[in-house]
């Protein structure tokens, strides 16, 4: 490949520029096994495989010397194909390249941030839950909720009188039945809300809301209390706040790597996730348990939380993101974990008398709606 | 190095020469298209080396007097400055978390609180962007600066929106045309300073005009609403929607057939076409503020002028929904002729199609964006200009700053403000 002796001289005619003025000086380029530039006042003579050609368009090419700042410009193909004939740096760049090895890096560091996303932050999550404090959770609760219900799409308040009074004293009986360790919150707040869907939420602060198709499915109100009594389990150990620290710290994370980073995502991301997204399935088999004990301690069935999810899954299946199954998946394992627990016993038992269910049925019979939509930003 | 120059001087005639932009694009779509499937398989960590790729050839392929420009910053300056921005912005959102959460008064106002800091800040990552290209630009071996505040800059940003607000819009040509002298008259090429005599009066008529289709005719329904009811909007205008969603409303049916009805209704459908016309004008205002404010560009002597047409912005825009378009028809079509193949084969074979369809499409509208928008803008801009009293190109010279750090630019990526190519620099 070394230029030979004999190699043919090629001649043109480029522009030199000094590298400190922008002033363009006509020159004579000759290139035989050196690159000589003369011109008034000017001559260089440079080794060839010293050159570096800057990006242009062909015909015209940049060249210099690689660490000086003088170039000349010439637009002649003659010249500019001898030149990359004989210069095999020529269009060599410091730092470029290496796409391979960059491509591998930032999968590997994709990978680890996924596997920080999907085992670091539960982990961190549940150790940073207890340090939390009551206050600063039922803010966190205040600024949830109009999320979930925005995302819910506004569904309205639901205040019946007697369905309050009725679901009130369910509630305080629930709440009376815990174990001693079950401690609940003093400033536990249970609503309901006119939707469709048969679907009850734990927020973060002791906020549990009922929606009110959960309550049209109910054959009994023991499968209401069941239900009730299951999100107060997951109210007792924090998870709903405890998902809200991992599903902020994992769109957190996610947004930093994929680089959209406007943090108005991450805080709708966390409503969407808080919805969709279930608690790990030890999570809901203690939230089972303790509904189960919590029922039977108040004279209620706690087998009926087995009897109604499975309602809801042989009449819908899974449908939306939102559904109840797709948050709590029914396993014929969990339901027979459920009967198990209750006891051949729990059927007959029945936690309302009829009149109370019936005023807990009618519960969404007058709503309000303008209350919420102003709450609502 | 000193050179007694004594050619002869042309004329004091002014002089102009061009400025060119290779339009073939030969090696763009290559380009565009590696790019962006990297960035797909890295998490979007090669953006940066391809946004220096693509900054590298339309920097390369545009040439003032005859020399190209050249880019001389690199990927790793990018990302590494895009990492040193996280660790800056990460301890800013927990505080902006923090502060609604600490107090609650202040909680219905974070969004707006949080909106106004990202501002500011965004205006200010912008600005050292601006800084960290104009530093790795060079032509004819002279480097490009910009002193000047990114501080200030995002200052005056603030203090313009918030007059653009309480003008109802009308300072917007005049924000522009103070932020525009503010980026010129702080970039200097070698030791030579650029100057801007861009007024807001040279393009206060197109914003108007703008203006008066999107909101003027909707205000003036508005105007008339109110006298014909004498200033006091009937409170039971807006009904809820029968059997509608909560939020849901519509227009009283009693108030159909009254001057009020007739002026609300003419009000909605004001609103309903005004404002994507005045979105359509956008393109228009922009053409000509980019003519005015390169016209108004000064470097001692020289100046530039540009002849750029309105019609130049429409084209590329146009020609990118018209491609657009047919590549769906394409994929659609693809998709009907396999859902009826699949129908005797397997029904799950459409859901994959459409996720082939997506893995195809977003990469190719990508391109697709580069190759007949940006690529097509830049050159409308650039090859609209001309360089009046070129001579004077000579007299600039080199200063002796350096290329400064590299990593500027990161906070703009941070904040997704900015582009890879800001046109104009
Ligand atoms: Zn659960």
């Amino acid at each position: 490949m070394d230029p030979l002796p004999q190699d043919p001289t090629v001649e043109a005619e480029g522009r030199y520029f000094d590298g400190v003025s922008a002033r363009p000086h006509p020159v004579r380029l000759h290139l035989d096994a050196r690159f000589r530039v003369t011109g008034r006042e000017i001559a260089k003579d440079w080794d060839p495989l010293d050159l570096r050609a800057e990006d242009s368009v062909p015909p015209l090419m940049r060249v210099g010397p690689a660490h000086a700042p003088d170039r000349v410009e010439f637009s002649n193909a003659a010249l500019a194909a001898t030149l990359t004939a004989r210069c095999p740096d020529l269009h060599r760049r410091e730092g470029a390249g290496g796409a391979v090895r960059l491509v591998l890096w930032s999968v590997a560091a994709g990978i680890s941030v996924l596997l920080v996303a999907v085992f670091g932050v539960p982990y961190v999550a549940r150790l940073l839950v207890p340090l939390v404090p009551d206050s600063v959770e039922a803010r966190l609760g205040a600024v949830v909720e109009p999320q979930v219900v925005r995302v819910l799409g506004h569904p309205p308040a639901c205040t019946g009188e007697a369905g309050r009074a009725a679901l009130d004293r369910l509630v305080s009986r629930l709440v009376a039945a815990r174990r001693p360790d079950g401690s609940l919150p003093a400033d536990l707040a249970v609503s309901v809300r006119r939707h469709e869907m048969a679907n009850a939420l734990a927020l973060p602060g002791a906020r549990v809301m009922l929606l009110s198709g959960l309550i049209a499915r109910a054959t009994t109100p023991d499968e209401v209390a069941a239900v009730l009594a299951h999100e107060l389990g997951h109210v007792h150990t924090r998870d709903p706040t405890r998902a809200l620290i991992q599903a902020s710290g994992t769109s957190f994370l996610l947004s930093l790597v994929l680089g959209d980073f406007t943090g108005s995502t991450v805080i709708v991301a966390v409503g969407e996730a808080l919805l969709s997204a279930g608690y790990s399935r030890d999570a809901e088999r203690a939230a089972d348990a303790y509904a189960v004990e919590m029922m039977a301690r108040a004279g209620g069935n706690g087998a009926a939380l087995a009897d109604i999810l499975e309602r809801i899954a042989a009449d819908d299946g899974p449908r939306g993101t939102l559904d109840l199954l797709r948050s709590h998946p029914l396993t014929t394992e969990r339901a027979a974990a459920i009967r198990a627990l209750a006891g051949p016993s729990a059927s007959g038992r029945q936690i309302l008398p009829e009149k109370e269910w019936g005023a807990l049925k009618g519960i969404c019979a007058t709503t309000e709606r303008s209350s919420d939509r102003s709450r609502t930003p | 190095m000193s050179i007694a120059m004594t050619e002869a001087r042309p004329g004091s005639a002014p002089q102009g020469v061009s400025v060119t932009f290779d339009t073939t694009f030969r090696g763009l779509t290559r380009l565009a298209l590696k790019g962006i499937l990297l960035s797909l398989v890295t998490f979007g960590i090669y953006r940066f080396w391809y946004v220096t790729d693509l900054r590298r050839f339309f920097w390369s392929r545009t040439t003032i007097d005859g020399s190209p420009a050249v880019y001389t910053g690199t990927g790793k300056e990018l990302f590494l400055g895009f990492l040193v921005a996280l660790v800056l912005l990460v301890p800013i959102y927990l505080g902006l978390f923090a502060i609604s959460l600490a107090i609650p008064a202040l909680a219905p106002a974070s969004v707006a609180i949080s909106f106004v800091s990202l501002f500011v800040l965004g205006q200010y990552a912008l600005y050292r962007g601006r800084r960290y290209r104009a530093m790795r630009t060079l032509w004819r071996g002279i480097r490009l600066g910009q002193d000047g505040s990114a501080l200030g800059y995002a200052a005056r940003a603030a203090g313009w929106w918030l007059l653009v607000y309480l003008s109802f819009g009308l300072a917007f040509p005049f924000m522009r045309a103070s932020q525009e002298r503010y980026r010129i008259n702080h970039t200097l090429v070698g030791t030579s300073r650029l100057t801007s005599e861009a007024r807001g009066r040279s393009v206060l008529g197109p914003w108007l005009l703008l203006y008066l289709v999107g909101l003027g005719i909707p205000i003036g329904f508005g105007v008339a609403l109110l006298v014909a009811s004498d200033f006091s909007l009937p409170s039971d205008l807006m009904v809820p929607k029968p059997g509608g969603k909560a939020g849901e409303t519509i227009l009283n049916p009693a108030y159909a057939g009254t001057a009020i009805g007739r002026l609300a209704n003419a009000l909605f459908f004001a609103a309903l076409i005004c404002l994507p016309a005045a979105f359509m004008l956008i393109p228009y205002y922009r053409a000509r503020e980019a003519r005015a404010f390169a016209g108004a560009v000064r470097l001692g002597g020289v100046r530039l002028a540009s002849t750029l047409r309105a019609r130049a912005f429409y084209g590329p825009y146009i020609r990118y929904v018209l491609s657009l378009v047919g590549l769906m028809l394409v994929l659609g079509l693809g998709g009907v002729l396999l859902a009826l193949a699949a129908r005797q084969v397997n029904f799950s074979f459409i859901h994959w199609f459409i996720v082939l369809g997506y893995v195809i499409m977003a990469p190719l509208g990508a391109v697709l964006y580069v190759r007949l928008v940006r690529a097509r803008l830049w050159a409308a801009v650039a090859t609209s200009l001309t360089v009046l009293n070129s001579e004077d190109l000579s007299a600039i010279l080199a200063s002796a700053r350096g290329a400064g750090s590299g990593l500027q630019e990161g906070l703009a990526d941070a904040l997704d403000v900015g582009g890879a190519l800001q046109i104009g620099l």
